[in-house]
């Protein structure tokens, strides 16, 4: 009798009440615990954002409320095994049926597909009204505004079923008619959109190929009427196949999706001319960083990373001097440009603090090309900066 | 992750495993007081300055209910003493309320610049305010002993486990409580699968199919289709049940844990045939307390229609504008009162004659058309959402923009809708109650990994 009552209870409300509870307490008891160990990150890679640390305390900060919702956030970035998390909560939204993270689509066959990005008005008039103004002051020098369209806008037929993103050809449509006299449009989205079923832009990265960048040079070079004689015949090679992209790392969406990132060259050397690249930190002879193959951001092979002036010197026999003013986009794509100049002064206005009014005095500077990506070009606030006068 | 709530970090990682471990520590004579100290520093937290104003108010209820004790039987004296407190009271809650409203208004009227911006409302300070009442109230009906310690009182005030969300309490029902309660270990682990279910339902359902809604609210007019503003509505009505239901739930488990037994305060109500029956299950405590405070002394349902009538009225208005002074509050609480005077006068027949599946899906509908009303900014844009939802001004019946929201969303949207029957609860309840050791194991695997899905979400 004893024994059955016994059973019962163990086998109860009254058990199943107890053993949750004592799961529970356990768990909380165990991470309460662990969270005591002080590890500290400023940097998230997997989520590619800054972290928040431990906040001062101040009586102000507490007054007001501050001090603890910057606890509360110091505390949730620097939790336990974040990334472990992470990767629990991107698969728990792929499971229930979520197609997009962190602005980055999960696409058909494998392709990850940044968001098109909304313009932000107010830059982007300042920086067209900046890049008129300094067409206008430098009225001998032609200007040129190429626009690289993002991987979501060409391919479209590669988002997620139904899925709808911002109308990029139509800011390029209005960015193109914004444009003052002078300043010459170059149109890349119908170059690109021609060549749709090639691999012009990777899979994991937010970038386009070198195949993509390549027929994106011929439309420039026909556009800039670029001496046709000069232009070599080339060859492409494969540096690595087991590329993953930023965009993995963005999303957190991890397809195991690998892929290969080529480089071009002159098949016959002679028709290229040979260089020298000065970044500020030692002269060297080429375009390229391996040693990035081996870091988590491959694509800074191309020009070893973005940096904020890199200066090309060429023996191109010619007098042409181009002020290549870009974001990584055309990282890829500058090795297409130097059989035509003599020197090519690279800014990247993100990393770049002295002013272009400088460089266009004390170089002899021919020609001006503006090379953006969309999305980087519709929300930069840096180019009316560079260009502002000294 | 806003500062003061369940779902933080720091709440359930340092509060929560502190405060539990030091109750079940110490001596039963001392666990009020650790409870309202621990409650101070949970309302401090979100509020450091309001808990200031909380505590005078509790101080000021406190006094008012010992002078009301000293002059209860002189009935006059009484009620005078119960109309200034209660007035001292709504005054307060008024000037927080709706003190920055009116002086935006102002603000456009006067031609003189005035300098203060009035200040924001205090986190919980509405539920506060009523309870307040409730136990003044109670005081003067006789129903309920004075509270002669302070800290009791200011316990049923502060209480961390409801203050953020409710269940609205009756001073009537938590006076017990106060001096004695029952704790077991069962009635922990009760305590503690309450808790993971309303943390489950808050984080993992309501923010989620809230990034629906908003993002069906952040589309500009002429990119809704009919399809995305019924998304968005469906939405909502899911995530404000979710959400409200869940902190209930969290604050019944935090309850139990401690020992208290707070009110149920959802029951499934949109099983409901009638919105009447809908707004009798849905946030049972605030109905309670709107009938027990209001509707009652106001006549009730004794005195004749007409006066029946207007009590529903009133009380709808009043629902309303607890939500702030907004044209939308008015229209929403009207809507809810003559929707309920229809169905009292004559709705009642149709309803009870059609097949009960009809009446379900009239609550529903009703119901839906109301919280459009609630979740828009302004009056005018209520009305533009429900024109979207029937057609007008509406980008076709469905567009990308909306399959492509309803295929990402379909899983969620679905066993949401499936959460809002008894049947999974109860199903769940009646295959653990067979017993066996497997079963109590398998039931602290689905609360562990429920937890751990949670703490992903509040994580990330």
């Amino acid at each position: 009798m004893k024994r059955k009552r016994q059973k019962d209870f163990k086998s109860g409300r009254a058990y199943r009440r107890k053993t949750v509870a004592l799961v529970f307490f356990g768990l909380l008891v165990l991470i309460s615990l662990l969270e005591l160990i002080p590890l500290e990150q400023d940097f998230s890679q997997k989520e590619n954002r800054p972290l928040a640390t431990r906040p001062k305390f101040s009586l102000e900060q507490a007054a007001d409320g501050s001090f603890m919702e910057k606890y509360e956030a110091f505390r949730t970035d620097q939790f336990l095994g974040r990334n472990l998390w992470v990767s629990l909560k991107n698969r728990m939204d792929l499971l229930i049926g979520k197609r997009e993270s962190n602005g980055v689509f999960k696409g058909k066959d494998h392709y990850l597909l940044e968001a098109i990005a909304e313009a932000d008005q107010e830059k982007l008039e300042a920086n067209l009204e900046a890049i008129g103004d300094f067409r206008a002051k430098y009225e001998k020098v032609p200007v040129y505004l190429a626009l690289a369209p993002n991987a979501a806008n060409i391919l479209s037929d590669k988002l997620p079923r139904f899925a709808v993103t911002k109308d990029q050809e139509g800011m390029f449509r209005s960015i193109s008619q914004e444009l003052g006299e002078g300043v010459a449009w170059v149109d890349l989205s119908k170059t690109l959109a021609a060549h749709k079923k090639e691999e012009i832009y990777y899979r994991t990265d937010s970038h386009w190929t070198t195949l993509g960048a390549y027929y994106a040079s011929q439309q420039l070079a026909e556009s800039m009427q670029l001496d046709g004689t000069k232009t070599p015949k080339w060859e492409k090679y494969v540096v690595t196949n087991i590329f993953t992209g930023d965009l993995s790392l963005k999303s957190g969406y991890q397809t195991g999706y690998q892929e290969s990132i080529y480089i071009y060259t002159a098949k016959n050397e002679k028709e290229m001319p040979q260089i020298v690249v000065d970044a500020k930190e030692g002269k060297t002879s080429t375009l390229y960083d391996r040693t990035k193959l081996k870091e988590m951001d491959a694509y800074g092979l191309f020009l070893g990373g973005s940096k904020g002036m890199v200066n090309i010197r060429t023996t191109a026999d010619t007098t042409d001097r181009l002020l290549l003013v870009k974001d990584s986009y055309a990282n890829c794509l500058i090795p297409f440009l130097v059989p035509y100049f003599r020197e090519i002064i690279v800014i990247d206005p993100e990393f770049y603090e002295g002013n272009l009014n400088d460089i266009m005095e004390e170089n002899k500077i021919s020609r001006v090309l503006f090379l953006y990506s969309g999305n980087t070009f519709v929300q930069d606030d840096k180019i009316s900066g560079v260009l502002r006068d000294g | 992750m806003v500062a003061g709530l369940f779902d933080s970090v720091v709440f359930l990682f340092t509060f929560l495993p502190v405060v539990l471990f030091l109750y079940y520590l110490i001596p039963e004579q001392l666990k009020n007081v650790l409870l309202l100290l621990a409650s101070l520093v949970f309302y401090a937290w979100g509020e450091p300055v309001a808990v200031f104003l909380l505590i005078g108010l509790v101080l000021f209820d406190y006094a008012c209910g010992l002078h009301l004790a000293k002059v209860l039987k002189n009935r006059r004296r009484a009620r005078s003493a119960v109309m200034f407190c209660a007035l001292v009271n709504l005054a307060l809650l008024c000037v927080f309320l709706y003190g920055r409203t009116v002086l935006d208004g102002l603000r456009l009227i006067l031609p003189v610049e005035i300098p203060f911006r009035g200040f924001a409302l205090p986190m919980g300070m509405t539920f506060f305010t009523l309870q307040m009442l409730s136990y003044i109230i109670d005081v003067y009906r006789g129903n309920v002993k004075v509270q002669k310690n302070p800290a009791d009182l200011a316990l049923y005030g502060f209480m961390f486990p409801k203050i953020s969300g409710g269940p609205l309490l009756r001073y009537e029902e938590m006076a017990g409580q106060l001096r004695a309660r029952q704790m077991s270990a069962g009635k922990v682990g009760e305590g503690v699968m309450y808790f993971i279910r309303g943390l489950s339902k808050k984080v993992l359902f309501a923010d989620n199919i809230g990034l629906l809604h908003t993002e069906v609210m952040a589309l500009g007019a002429g990119q809704v289709s009919v399809l995305s503003a019924w998304l968005g509505c469906i939405a909502f009505s899911l995530e404000i049940y979710y959400n409200l239901s869940g902190y209930t739930d969290m604050a019944i488990g935090l309850g139990k844990m401690t020992g208290f037994d707070l009110p149920e305060n959802f029951q499934y109500p949109y099983l409901a045939g009638s919105t009447t029956e809908f707004w009798y299950k849905w946030h049972m405590s605030l109905g309670a307390w709107f009938r027990e405070y209001v509707y009652h002394p106001l006549g009730g349902g004794d005195a004749e229609e007409s006066k029946q009538v207007r009590n529903i009225l009133v009380i709808w208005l009043l629902a309303g504008l607890t939500h702030g002074l907004s044209w939308n509050y008015v229209i929403w609480g009207l809507y809810c009162g003559l929707l309920m005077v229809a169905e009292k006068l004559f709705l009642w027949r149709l309803l009870d004659q059609m097949p009960a599946v009809l009446g379900h899906i009239y609550s529903v509908f009703m119901v839906m058309v109301g919280w459009v009303f609630f979740f828009s900014q302004r009056a005018g844009g209520a009305f533009a959402y429900l024109g979207n939802m029937f057609g007008a001004g509406a980008n076709g019946l469905a567009d990308d923009r909306g399959m492509y929201l309803l295929v990402t969303n379909l899983v969620l949207l679905l066993v949401m809708v499936i959460g809002l029957f008894p049947f999974v609860h109860k199903g769940y309840e009646s295959i653990m109650d067979r017993g066996g050791k497997g079963l109590a194991l398998l039931n602290c695997v689905i609360y562990g990994v429920m937890f751990l899905l949670c703490v992903t979400y509040i994580v990330c």
